[in-house]
């Protein structure tokens, strides 16, 4: 199922994670269904944690890899809803969510996708968003105010 | 016919057919200088009657066009039985009668008649009887067929679809030869016939291009395409109203046999995803090139991907918004940057796309943010699509010698870009009139762009060596990953 420039790029990918700052992140190989995925815990400057997972589709590196946040689940929004309840979001920067609740981080759009775009700069991305999300919570306003178009933060 | 006068019509009628058929009859035609019209001279009269024909008058005949082709298949079933069925699409009124076979779509009106070598079997014969008799006419008149054993017989009809029917003109047509004689000044037919183009994509801007690669004389065409042709599709799309709900790899497949009826065609009614990556590639490499008509980012990429991986030229042309312009990218593997390296190099214009249907919209779209569904006009479409399809018929000619090899030095770039309008917003908005500008860009030209391919591609070149080699390891050594936590 996986080519050997597929591996090899996954191999790598957990290289640039691990050289690049972003150890609490690493990608792994789940043996017994030959799947890969990212994973791992973000601390929030407020020390907040948040679990964020990107199962590997079988397209990647030209498939985009989603990004979720698996804990806390649901995540909530300054009102006490869930953010999930919103779907495709511009205000919350958000993408669909998974079938489990979990919030979809919109890091890259399909339509803005490529392979050229490594794992590290989807993760980075990630923790700009749960710093602008926690502005959120403190004030009540959108997410997309605390954060730039992502295509300018990368 | 333009006169109303059934005397007129009727006066018409002989002295045509008379001089049609060259047999010599009581009246003729005669073009009457001072009149400046056409007079029919009776025999024995003194003074020529005018008729008030006119240029209209010309095709006052309908035409019965006849396959010679399908006429040869079966000749050896007339010769046997002498008499043999056949059946016409009928259009406008009778006017034009067109053998079912060479009808792509036919019309809802059938006549049916038959072809008799003994006129004595017209008697017996119901509807359109059509004689075929020995000549010694040129086998160039379009009313003379050459039998398998090489002779020549002329059709005449001998009893009308109906009594009430006006006459008609047996054209026999042999469609390949006469559409190959088209081509062949300026084109290697024969190699084209060879050639298989993969579209990817059918809108307006695919269908056109493989329609007019048919019209070259393409013979194969692996069409892929998952959506339905829809009412609003008809003011841009090659597809009319008549195939509104049909699948457009269906629609496109009608559209090239009435070009090419000799292609062949294989339709793939299924949308291009990683889901399907398999089935893509072995499209891909049963190709002689890929002609990319989506609008959709990671179709790009995939098929870039599989392009790359199995050596295959692919051409990628699209509108910008609202087709105030557009841009094609050639990639040659390994020769010419890939639509990785391009939209790595490029990411503005690669993501400058049309947004022609709810699809594209729902791509870029928020729930709390729509995107408006804004096509362009299909006359700014069909400049970018003609590009392409000029573009790809080279590809094909290849190093053949072709009329066309003198534009290689013209196309050498591998990204092209066309401006219809400066559109406000975009950074062509300032582009001098074009009357004003000689020497700086302006709209309604055509201009190759080069850039350099990335060698530390992810698609076509060396990424993961290059990124090991800037932290010093061995690509070939990467350490082992960390197990499922």
């Amino acid at each position: 199922m996986w080519s050997t420039d597929q591996r090899n790029r996954l191999a790598m990918e957990h290289q640039i994670l691990q050289r690049e700052g972003f150890s609490q992140f690493s990608v792994y190989h789940h043996s017994a269904h030959d799947s890969y995925y990212a994973s791992g815990l973000a601390t929030s400057s407020s020390s907040r944690r948040y679990n964020l997972y990107s199962p590997i589709p079988p397209g990647f590196p030209s498939q985009r890899p989603p990004l979720y946040i698996i804990d806390p689940n649901p995540l909530l929004m300054a009102n006490g809803t869930a953010i999930s309840r919103l779907g495709v979001s511009h205000a919350m920067h958000t993408l669909t969510p998974h079938d489990q609740g979990w919030v979809q981080i919109c890091h890259w759009r399909d339509a803005r996708w490529h392979s050229g775009i490594v794992l590290q700069k989807v993760f980075l991305k990630a923790l700009i968003w749960i710093e602008a999300y926690e502005q959120h919570l403190a004030t009540g306003r959108d997410l997309a105010d605390f954060v730039r178009t992502m295509a300018e933060a990368a | 016919m333009s006169t109303n006068d059934p005397v007129q019509r009727q006066m018409i009628r002989e002295a045509m057919q008379a001089v049609a058929q060259r047999k010599p009859g009581r009246s003729k035609l005669v073009y009457d200088k001072t009149k400046r019209t056409i007079v029919a001279v009776t025999e024995g009269a003194q003074t020529p009657q005018a008729l008030n024909i006119t240029a209209d008058d010309a095709d006052m005949f309908g035409v019965i066009t006849v396959s010679s082709e399908w006429l040869r298949e079966k000749w050896p079933e007339l010769n046997r039985a002498g008499i043999l069925p056949v059946a016409f699409s009928s259009w406008d009124d009778g006017d034009a009668l067109t053998q079912s076979e060479l009808c792509v779509q036919a019309s809802p009106i059938t006549v049916l008649g038959t072809f008799l070598l003994d006129q004595y079997q017209a008697e017996s014969s119901q509807g359109l009887a059509i004689l075929l008799e020995r000549t010694e006419a040129s086998s160039s008149k379009p009313d003379v067929f050459v039998s398998p054993e090489g002779t020549r017989y002329r059709g005449q009809i001998v009893q009308p679809a109906q009594p009430s029917c006006q006459p008609s003109d047996i054209v026999f047509a042999d469609v390949e030869p006469q559409l190959a004689l088209r081509r062949s000044g300026i084109l290697e037919t024969t190699i084209l016939q060879d050639k298989t183009v993969l579209c990817i994509g059918l809108g307006t801007g695919g269908a056109h291009v493989v329609v007019e690669l048919a019209k070259c004389g393409v013979g194969r065409f692996l069409l892929v395409d998952r959506d339905r042709l829809s009412v609003g599709n008809v003011v841009r799309h090659p597809g009319g109203i008549s195939q509104v709900g049909r699948l457009k790899v269906n629609v496109v497949r009608d559209l090239i046999l009435e070009k090419n009826p000799n292609a062949k065609i294989e339709a793939h009614a299924l949308e291009v995803g990683f889901g399907n990556k398999d089935l893509i590639s072995e499209l891909v490499r049963a190709s002689d090139i890929v002609i990319c008509g989506t609008d959709n980012r990671q179709s790009k990429l995939l098929i870039n991907e599989l392009c790359i991986t199995a050596n295959v030229t692919a051409i990628y042309g699209g509108a910008f918004r609202r087709a105030y312009g557009g841009q094609i990218l050639r990639v040659r593997p390994k020769h010419s940057p890939c639509h990785q390296c391009f939209v790595a190099a490029m990411p503005e214009e690669a993501s400058d796309v049309e947004v022609s249907s709810e699809v594209d919209a729902n791509e870029i779209a928020y729930s709390d943010q729509p995107v408006a569904v804004e096509p362009g006009l299909s006359l700014d479409v069909l400049p970018i699509a003609n590009m392409l399809a000029k573009l790809a018929l080279l590809e094909l000619l290849a190093d053949k010698s072709s009329t066309l090899n003198t534009l290689r030095r013209d196309f050498d770039a591998p990204w092209y870009l066309w401006l219809n309008r400066p559109e406000p917003g975009t950074p062509y908005a300032d582009w001098p009139p074009l009357s004003e500008s000689s020497d700086e860009m302006t709209i309604k030209r055509w201009y190759g762009i080069y850039f350099d391919r990335d060698e530390a591609c992810p698609v076509c070149g060396h990424f993961v060596a290059s990124l090991a080699a800037s932290y010093g390891l061995d690509p070939s050594l990467l350490p082992a990953l960390p197990a499922e936590e």
